[in-house]
């Protein structure tokens, strides 16, 4: 196992160099030039050339890239040409807010998905089932920003219990949390609920229930045990969507956070930001994906057979 | 026991999610203002290397001079002015008592020092006419000039001539103007966030407000939050629900339904902005100045006014705001809403009606490309010409853009019209947007004309005093518009919504835009 | 024909099935015949008319320039439906011999398209988008584009996993002994059998393909005005949130309804076709 667990991280830092040269050269293939944002009412073409040459926008690209890559692996993130801050403050700047509401989204999809899935499963095909489950489409099946517009009309207007947008205090959390949790809850009750019945139909399950066993203690302790594991599996190797679903929410609720700094970033064509926006991005995603794929060999006991 | 767990987690998570509902209150003297739209996404408060400044600027730096309503200049941090008969020489006196914030005093060797940071930073054409900066007393700074500059006094009473602390300046180097600021101001920078907010924090010491400001200070209230809220409809609720104080822009269209609510009300003061439709000269059909006249006289500037800005604000028939003198031209020059006109110029164009309502011409239709930025309200603008320009048998095909890229999609010079607005209060935006040395960005029109040149030269600095450079900057303006480079539209009033329950506001606002003089006598009721 | 026609035909007998597939055939014939339906134009403004609520002059209520939103909302579906279906046909299209030749085929081919696919996979859709966006330009090409790009790895990927499964059975193996080359096995025995789970997930994806396209009209960078679609709608209601909160309610209602619609379909189909299973294991 530890054996895998470090050639699977070994593994990641080829991938880390493709990722970097493929946003490095997708970032370059935007139209429009940063130092554009940088000019004013009668800048001259040295004005222009002076700023090149400060960002080192006048070496050509591979030269760009060298020099970016090698201040990357001694952490520095570069400077904001547009912001005119290392974007290393920028983005930690952003990340504390875009934790908060990435995890915080994260408890509540796990848990309330977790809950009904449960409630789903074991109340299979009937009303109640088709009532929690189809409740549950409902929240993945609306754009997240149209939904975080309905909740700020309701719960912010025309019962204004939390602030319409902003991160100020723990009460503004609540609003976005809930538009991209709800789309993770979804997810997460499906699979809980598949998993449910599938581990329910298991040998053990039935060797249990001939034990008799409370009924709703073997769904509780024994079958859920089984089932949290493909639902964090799926979670991880989801983050991404939870990610992406933060983009829109941020913008949408005027909040701080790496989505808005990258939606700007990327209107301005502040490469640098952009750059390190999406590598952190992906990096998150990478470690989900490794995440995932370490849990699920953990308990596929082929893989782990295939392992020792 | 799993059970439990889960029980006791909802428990939890239901007891702090009450919590958080408590924290938000806002306490008393302090409040909180929205920048308006134009001014989101500042990067910093380093006013001399940033081109962009916003309210915040205004707060934290004095200038030497201030701009009241009526756009006469007034003693800020300079007391008295002197300019020599020929122009080349200004003597300015600096008020005495002045502290910057981290304790140095404002003496003539700051001024200088500060004035030196502006060659070659984005700002440099604010002092170019300058060819020497000098302190001459302790307290009295003489500049020897290239050539005289009647816009002297407009530069330095604009919110980029705020005067910054040399020493700060030059220790924070790169950090200055994000980490911190350092002004004479009436408030400090405690924080900022891009694009997101900066908090000010009252200036204790501040005693030597303007002439133009009822309270000399400090300021009344102790602390102000700027947010940034990209989105109109979310900073309009934000003060229907009491979560903000005071919007500086607030969109016409929400004007209605903030009379309806008893805490708010609105200040509306004279525009500083001009929309307006630039035509691209040297793209067909717009190679041919009837086609730009047709549809320059094609624009319904009071049905616009009525439907998409419900009626507040003016019509806009030439470039500049009203307030100016150089937008005083012949009225023969000024452009207004003429479908007759425009079809009959069509025709004499050769441009003739086909059977779907789109005039063509040697078999080719009279469709051309409108461009517009994707925020406020210029898609809904947009949206509303195309259908006038299709009145007159023009298929215009709107191509929208994000704000801040759509200036590196003028400098393709691919556009054939587009639906912008500039902020400014000076005639030399004529220059600016006309420039024939500037095609693309900012002359979207692509206008570049030897007469214009020549008229242009005399302008910018040909103009010995302030009355010739009236005088130059009018004859500039008529030949521009003589050549439909563009289309007025618009010229919107600010329209200031606040929470009259939570600010009392000073009873005359002395200056043409709300600044840190005006703040200095604002209150927060408690 | 049958092949196709008989699990369709047994997922709408199924009662969701029918639900969900009638509300689609209804959607699809109302946009194809509501230049017969509708008096109105979805184009012709009456600017003293705007904002106008729901009624029954417009059930739906109108927009900002007094269009008939019901109106708009059917000539939105031909837009959004559209876009949505041609960019995951595009993206299935591609992904399906990306995936085949690379699952077949095995070796370099396979490691690179693998380690290529599985990179995009690193980056959530939406982001994908917006920067395909930010290159190729706003606009319903730009849109159909990125949304194909988009969701290419994910083809690729089931497609990839269908053929692996596969090529080690009996018959393929059988055929491969008697001589038959690749591109027939690919061709005659591979693709037929991989291709039920990835249309079925395909169907899904479109789904998920008409939230992006809407997403991305949210962001201003969707079909330009006038032409509707269904985001580019709801982008111009945000503004009108407070005002006329039906400008965006509505179309935002034709989004969640249509996306259910096609997630119930393709349960259901799933279920006739009996390949839960298959698209798990992808």
């Amino acid at each position: 196992m530890i054996g895998y667990l470090i050639k699977r991280l070994l593994m990641l830092i080829p991938v880390f160099f493709a990722v970097s040269i493929i946003i490095f050269a997708i970032i370059h293939l935007i139209p429009g030039d940063p130092v554009d944002s940088l000019l004013k009412v009668g800048s001259s073409p040295a004005q222009r050339a002076i700023i090149e040459v400060r960002y080192g926008l006048d070496k050509p690209l591979p030269v760009q890239y060298a020099i970016w890559l090698g201040n990357l692996l001694t952490g520095d993130l570069g400077t904001a040409i547009v912001g005119r801050r290392p974007v290393a403050d920028l983005v930690m700047q952003a990340l504390p807010y875009s934790l908060a509401l990435g995890g915080f989204a994260l408890l509540f999809s796990t848990v309330v998905g977790l809950v009904l899935g449960v409630i789903a499963a074991l109340n299979r095909d009937t009303l109640i089932d088709q009532i929690v489950m189809g409740g549950v489409l409902l929240g993945s099946t609306v754009p997240s920003f149209w939904l975080g517009l309905l909740m700020i009309l309701a719960f912010a207007v025309y019962f204004p219990w939390f602030p319409v947008s902003g991160a100020r205090g723990w009460s503004s959390l609540v609003l976005p949390v809930l538009t991209i949790g709800l789309g993770g809850m979804a997810l997460v009750a499906r699979v809980t609920r598949i998993e449910m019945i599938d581990v329910g139909r298991r040998d053990f399950v039935m060797l249990l229930h001939a034990k008799g066993l409370h009924p709703m203690r073997i769904a509780l302790v024994h079958v859920l045990r089984h089932v949290l594991i493909p639902v964090v599996t799926i979670l991880a190797l989801r983050i991404g969507w939870v990610l992406g679903g933060a983009v829109t929410v941020e913008v949408v609720f005027a909040r701080p956070g790496l989505g808005t700094l990258l939606i700007k970033a990327l209107n301005q064509h502040d490469y640098p930001v952009v750059q390190a926006c999406l590598l952190m991005l992906a990096m998150a995603v990478m470690l989900g994906t490794l995440l995932g794929d370490i849990l699920q060999a953990a308990m596929d006991p082929r893989v782990r057979a295939a392992l020792a | 026991m799993t059970m439990r767990f889960r029980h006791a987690a909802l428990a939890a998570t239901a007891s702090y999610f009450a919590l958080l509902g408590a924290s938000s209150a806002v306490l008393a003297q302090e409040a909180i203002f929205v920048l308006p739209l134009s001014e989101v996404g500042v990067p910093s408060y380093d006013i001399i290397r940033q081109g962009n400044t916003n309210l915040g600027a205004y707060m934290i730096y004095d200038t030497m001079l201030v701009q009241d309503a009526d756009q006469s200049f007034h003693p800020g941090l300079a007391t008295s002015w002197t300019e020599a008969a020929d122009g080349m020489s200004w003597t300015f006196e600096i008020k005495p008592g002045v502290t910057f914030h981290n304790g140095e005093p404002l003496t003539a060797a700051a001024i200088v020092a500060w004035l030196g940071f502006f060659a070659d930073s984005d700002n440099a054409f604010t002092t170019q006419s300058i060819a020497k900066a000098e302190a001459t007393g302790e307290m009295t700074v003489t500049l020897t000039m290239k050539n005289p500059d009647p816009n002297l006094l407009f530069n330095l009473a604009s919110s980029t001539m705020g005067v910054i602390e040399p020493k700060a300046y030059v220790a924070m180097g790169e950090d200055y103007g994000v980490t911190d600021a350092v002004g004479t101001g009436p408030f400090k920078m405690e924080s900022f966030a891009i694009g997101s907010e900066t908090v000010l924090v009252r200036n204790d010491d501040y005693t030597w407000g303007s002439d133009l400001a009822d309270n000399k200070g400090p300021a009344k209230i102790s602390r102000i939050t700027l947010r940034e809220i990209a989105e109109d409809s979310t900073a309009f609720l934000e003060l229907k629900t009491g979560g903000v104080d005071m919007l500086m822009s607030v969109p016409t269209d929400f004007l209605g339904e903030l009379a309806k609510e008893p805490a708010i009300s609105t200040l509306t003061l004279p525009g500083l902005e001009v929309v307006y439709m630039p035509i691209n000269v040297t793209k067909a059909p717009f190679d041919d100045i009837k086609v730009r006249e047709a549809v320059a006289f094609a624009v319904n500037q009071q049905e616009i006014l009525d439907a998409v800005y419900g009626g507040v604000g003016a019509v806009a028939n030439q470039f500049l705001i009203s307030s100016l003198p150089e937008s005083q031209v012949d009225p023969k020059y000024l452009i207004s809403y003429d479908p007759a006109k425009s079809a009959a110029l069509l025709e004499e164009a050769g441009w003739v009606m086909g059977a779907d309502g789109v005039r063509a011409k040697d078999g080719a239709p009279l469709t051309i490309s409108l461009w517009t930025q994707s925020d406020g309200s210029f898609r809904r603008l947009a949206e509303v010409v195309q259908a006038e320009l299709k009145a007159v048998g023009v298929a215009a095909e709107i191509t929208t853009f994000d704000s801040s890229t759509i200036r590196d999609q003028y400098k393709t010079g691919e556009q054939q019209l587009a639906v912008r607005s500039y902020w400014w209060g000076n005639a030399d935006i004529v220059d600016w947007f006309f420039g024939g040395d500037r095609l693309g960005y900012p002359n979207v029109s692509m206008f570049n004309d030897p007469k214009a040149e020549t008229l242009r030269a005399a302008s910018m600095t040909g103009s010995k005093n302030s009355a010739e450079r009236i005088a130059n900057f009018k004859a500039y303006h008529e030949y521009v518009l003589s050549q439909f480079a563009f289309a007025p539209i618009y010229q919107p009033v600010q329209n200031i919504g606040y929470n009259k329950e939570r600010i009392m506001m000073p009873a005359v606002i002395r200056a043409p835009r709300i600044t840190g003089q005006t703040i200095l006598s604002m209150e927060v009721i408690e | 024909m049958n092949a196709l026609a008989t699990p369709i035909i047994r997922s709408l007998r199924q009662p969701k099935g029918a639900i969900a597939g009638g509300w689609l055939i209804g959607l699809v014939l109302l946009a194809v015949f509501v230049p017969l339906l509708s008096p109105y134009a979805y184009d012709v403004q009456n600017l003293p008319n705007a904002f106008a609520p729901p009624s029954g002059a417009h059930w739906f209520g109108t927009d900002e320039f007094g269009r008939d939103l019901l109106t708009r909302i059917l000539y939105g579906a031909r837009t959004s439906l559209s876009v949505s279906a041609i960019a995951i046909g595009l993206s299935v299209t591609v992904g399906m011999c990306l995936g085949a030749a690379a699952g077949y085929l095995g070796g370099w081919f396979d490691r690179i398209v693998t380690s290529i696919v599985d990179l995009s996979w690193s980056f959530p859709e939406i982001l994908v988008a917006l920067i395909l966006v930010a290159i190729i330009g706003p606009g319903v090409t730009g849109t159909l584009v990125a949304i194909g790009v988009a969701y290419l790895a994910q083809f690729t990927r089931l497609t990839r996993a269908q053929i692996m499964a596969i090529k080690s059975e009996t018959y393929v193996e059988a055929s491969r002994s008697l001589g038959a080359s690749n591109v027939f096995i690919l061709g005659r025995h591979l693709i037929p059998n991989a291709l039920a789970p990835v249309l079925v997930s395909a169907m899904l994806a479109t789904g998920d393909a008409i939230i992006l396209e809407a997403t991305l009209g949210f962001f201003g960078l969707g079909a330009q005005p006038p032409t509707p679609s269904w985001g580019s709608m709801m982008s111009s209601g945000t503004a009108q949130l407070f005002k006329a909160p039906w400008i965006i309610l509505f179309p935002g209602l034709a989004v969640a309804i249509t996306v259910i619609a096609i997630n119930l379909f393709g349960d259901a189909l799933i279920k006739s076709l009996d390949i839960r299973s298959r698209m798990r294991a992808a």
